[in-house]
């Protein structure tokens, strides 16, 4: 063998957030194993905690300066990178706080006390009385926070594809675990994985084409090849573009392929659904933007009607779907999906304004949605989630502050002035209007009209809190000190990005330009 | 461009593999199913072989019709025994948009695909020489690819997880021991002997077949539950009939 074997430079400050949420994983794991069951709970939780802080402040001291790529191309350290990395490190540690509410109970209120008895057994009543809980979910949740964290930073496609199964197993794992309606958050589940994994596949296939195409899976190399355009092999890139395309916008939910979101965000754990909503979506937007940015530009002629035309029926039929729901859950989740059709806008601008714009939205959209989800676990009904929209009524006035605070979180989705949706908004379809053409002014007016059209729902979901009559048997129960803290965090952080977005858009705007 | 040894292989393996995938996902037998996916690697492994890679061709072969296979058949086995799928279509229309929609997307795919005319020669041989197949692999694996390698370990360990948490019942009150059931048994008065055997009649004897009351009725209680939800319970009818021809044919020869 003359050739010697080189090992990649690694990088250890740069990839250290990411080994540090390993580690806590890991740690997570030997918990489970070792720690008596009656205090894991409360271990679980400080395990979870001290991990995502250290971890935010090894990125924010030490990884922000070491921009460059690592581990041989795999990790990519850049402003983006970083920028979206932290602020899914911050949802998780809010997700976290929501989902260790226990309403005074021995285990986390949300999860099931053992995921392997059948819904309504003898076993699982007597695990219930027991005081079990999953607190298996903190370190499943921390492995689907490091695919979330490598996905955004990843510099070549496979590593974009472990880490898409990385953040997506423990994500479908965490669907199935609800302790209420538990046969229906096993379907959510299982129709979650088998889409999952179809879209996976969709990826998987996209990305062999595209190391077809350019002979190398480093989105670096891909953009080099596309700039070079080999006539012969043309015919791999669209399809392969398409398919990796595919693959990403079934995790943010634009409407061909959001069949998965109303039915998995209603069976999921609520705690997990608001996780999901808001980290699932900044890590698949992240890589939408890399992506379309650095690997895939030189053709998106090619590519850029097809995914203006899912911007927009994104858009209508997310908003269109709002309308006729009934369900709290679902109607979030559709107004979830017409989100990511207003972040796609900005996303479609094709300019450095275009990743940043998309990147503040994110931002605003996860802490509200957060707030949002973690208050539609306080509403109840014989001790169960209240989430059918008729059992709100009045609502307002038997628990005022947590209805007050529901309608803050639905101004911010409906995009009104001194919310965070509004600024949001604005950064989203401003560079749209600057940079996107007249592609981007209709989508611009589609965003508009569809955001008019939920405001439409919202509105009348204030307007049943407030001004009508209920039955008295739902009510508000009132939460932990941990929940409390993260639902005041995302509410002051949806006014304070409506009134002050200086800071936050100021970040963003620094940190938008991609390594190329 | 290929030889035509390597064409005729490839497309021999190909449609072997393709036809044998379709038998996965198309068998109404969980074994047909099992057997179709196991033919369909090992036609891609012998197509990985005709492509000079020797080392992922064994190992697609092992792992995929050895260990997974073996996993797919054991949990066939435990899985199941009493759950029904309920086989009706709640999309109306589904499988004729799906299909419209598959031959569509296959139809895009092959006119993108087809396209290119590759006119290089694809040729390992060089590599395998130096510095050999698997030291190149090996190379790969854990030189450039090292980060992925080393995350995918975080999979193993979320499948390991998952495992536990969805299908691990953890016992909550210690197993009852026979001298406990016996005790209950006697203490309900129910059941005081014990369950009734399942049947034993003159020329047969088996676990699937049930016992027989004195009225001559069936006795449900005979037969082990997993069988009955299985289907597999057999009548106990041809049995009653032999014998009572036997006792016919005794009670013959003593008259006679």
């Amino acid at each position: 063998m003359n050739q010697e074997f080189t090992m990649v430079e690694i990088n250890y400050w740069a990839i250290a957030p990411l080994l540090v949420v390993v580690a806590g994983a890991l740690i997570g794991v030997l918990v489970e194993a070792f720690v008596a069951r009656a205090s894991r709970h409360n271990v679980q939780l400080g395990v979870g905690l001290v991990t995502y802080l250290a971890a935010l402040v090894v990125l924010l001291a030490k990884s922000r300066t070491e921009h460059g790529l690592t581990m041989g191309g795999s990790v990519v350290i850049d402003g983006p990178s970083v920028f979206l990395m932290a602020v899914i490190l911050c949802f998780a540690l809010l997700s976290l706080l929501v989902m260790a509410e226990r309403f005074g109970g021995p285990a986390a209120d949300a999860f099931t006390p053992m995921g392997a008895a059948t819904p309504g057994s003898d076993l699982e009543r007597s695990a219930e009385s027991a005081g079990w809980g999953t607190t298996e979910a903190v370190p499943l949740m921390m492995i689907s926070v490091v695919g979330m964290m490598l996905f955004v930073s990843s510099g070549d496609l496979l590593t974009m594809f472990v880490a898409l199964e990385v953040l997506s197993l423990p994500l479908y794992v965490l669907t199935g675990l609800a302790r209420r309606r538990r046969l229906l958050s096993q379907e959510a589940a299982l129709k979650y994985f088998l889409l999952g994994s179809f879209s996976s596949a969709f990826f998987l296939f996209g990305a062999a084409l595209l190391y077809g195409y350019a002979g190398s899976v480093d989105i670096a190399r891909i953009a080099l090849a596309i700039g070079a355009a080999s006539p012969v092999l043309d015919g791999l890139l669209l399809p392969g573009v398409a398919l990796v395309l595919i693959g990403l916008l079934f995790k943010v939910g634009a409407v061909p392929f959001h069949a998965w979101t109303p039915d998995a965000y209603q069976g999921a754990p609520t705690p997990v659904t608001g996780f999901m909503a808001a980290a699932t979506k900044i890590a698949a937007f992240g890589a939408i933007l890399r992506l379309a940015y650095v690997g895939l530009s030189g053709n998106r002629w090619d590519w850029e009607p097809a995914l203006i035309a899912i911007a927009a029926l994104t858009m209508v039929i997310g908003a269109v779907m709002t309308v006729t729901q009934t369900d709290v859950k679902r109607l979030l989740a559709y107004s979830s999906i017409a989100h990511a059709g207003f972040i796609l806008v900005a996303v479609m601008s094709f300019d450095v304004t275009g990743v940043s714009g998309a990147m503040f939205y994110l931002v605003c959209y996860g802490f509200t949605t957060i707030a949002a989800f973690a208050l539609v676990t306080l509403v109840r009904h014989e001790g169960s989630e209240a989430t059918d929209l008729s059992q709100w009524a009045g609502l307002g006035r038997r628990s005022p502050v947590v209805a007050g605070a529901f309608a803050i979180c639905l101004l911010a989705f409906a995009g009104i002035p001194l919310t965070s949706g509004f600024t949001a908004k604005f950064a989203a379809f401003a560079p749209a209007i600057s940079h996107g053409g007249a592609a981007g002014a209709w989508l611009v007016v589609i965003g508009v009209l569809a955001s008019a059209v939920t405001a439409y729902v919202y509105f009348r979901i204030i307007v049943t809190m407030f001004f009508e009559e209920g039955a008295g048997d739902v009510v508000a129960i009132t939460p932990s000190t941990l929940t409390t803290i993260a639902i005041a965090i995302g509410l002051v952080l949806t006014i304070l990005l409506g009134v002050l977005p200086g800071p936050v858009l100021e970040a963003a705007t620094q940190s938008a330009q991609f390594l190329r | 461009m290929t030889s035509t040894g390597e064409a005729w292989a490839f497309w021999i393996l190909a449609t072997v593999a393709v036809v044998t995938a379709l038998v996965l996902l198309l068998a109404r037998k969980a074994v047909h199913a099992a057997f179709g996916m196991a033919a369909s690697m090992v036609a891609l492994g012998a197509i990985f072989l005709a492509q000079q890679a020797p080392f992922l061709g064994v190992v697609h072969v092992f792992v995929y019709s050895g260990a997974v296979m073996m996993l797919f058949l054991f949990v066939v086995m435990l899985v199941g025994v009493d759950h029904a799928d309920s086989l009706v279509e709640t999309l109306p229309g589904q499988r004729f948009w799906s299909t419209v929609l598959a031959l569509g997307l296959a139809a895009l795919l092959m006119t993108g695909i087809g396209r290119v005319n590759y006119t290089g020669t694809a040729d390992l041989s060089a590599v395998n020489a130096d510095p050999g197949n698997v030291p190149a692999m090996a190379g790969l694996i854990f030189g450039r690819y090292v980060w992925v390698f080393e995350i995918t370990s975080l999979l193993l360990i979320t499948a390991a997880m998952a495992g536990m948490v969805l299908a691990q019942r953890q016992r909550l009150t210690p197993k009852a021991t026979q001298r406990e059931w016996s005790e209950r048994r006697i203490r309900s008065n129910t059941h005081v002997a014990g369950l009734p055997n399942p049947g034993v009649y003159a020329r047969h004897n088996a676990v699937d077949t049930p016992a027989l009351q004195p009225d001559g009725s069936i006795s449900a209680l005979s037969i082990n539950r997993t069988l009955k939800a299985r289907g597999q319970v057999a009548s106990p009818v041809e049995h009653v009939e032999a014998e009572e021809r036997i006792q016919r044919e005794i009670t013959e020869g003593r008259t006679r």
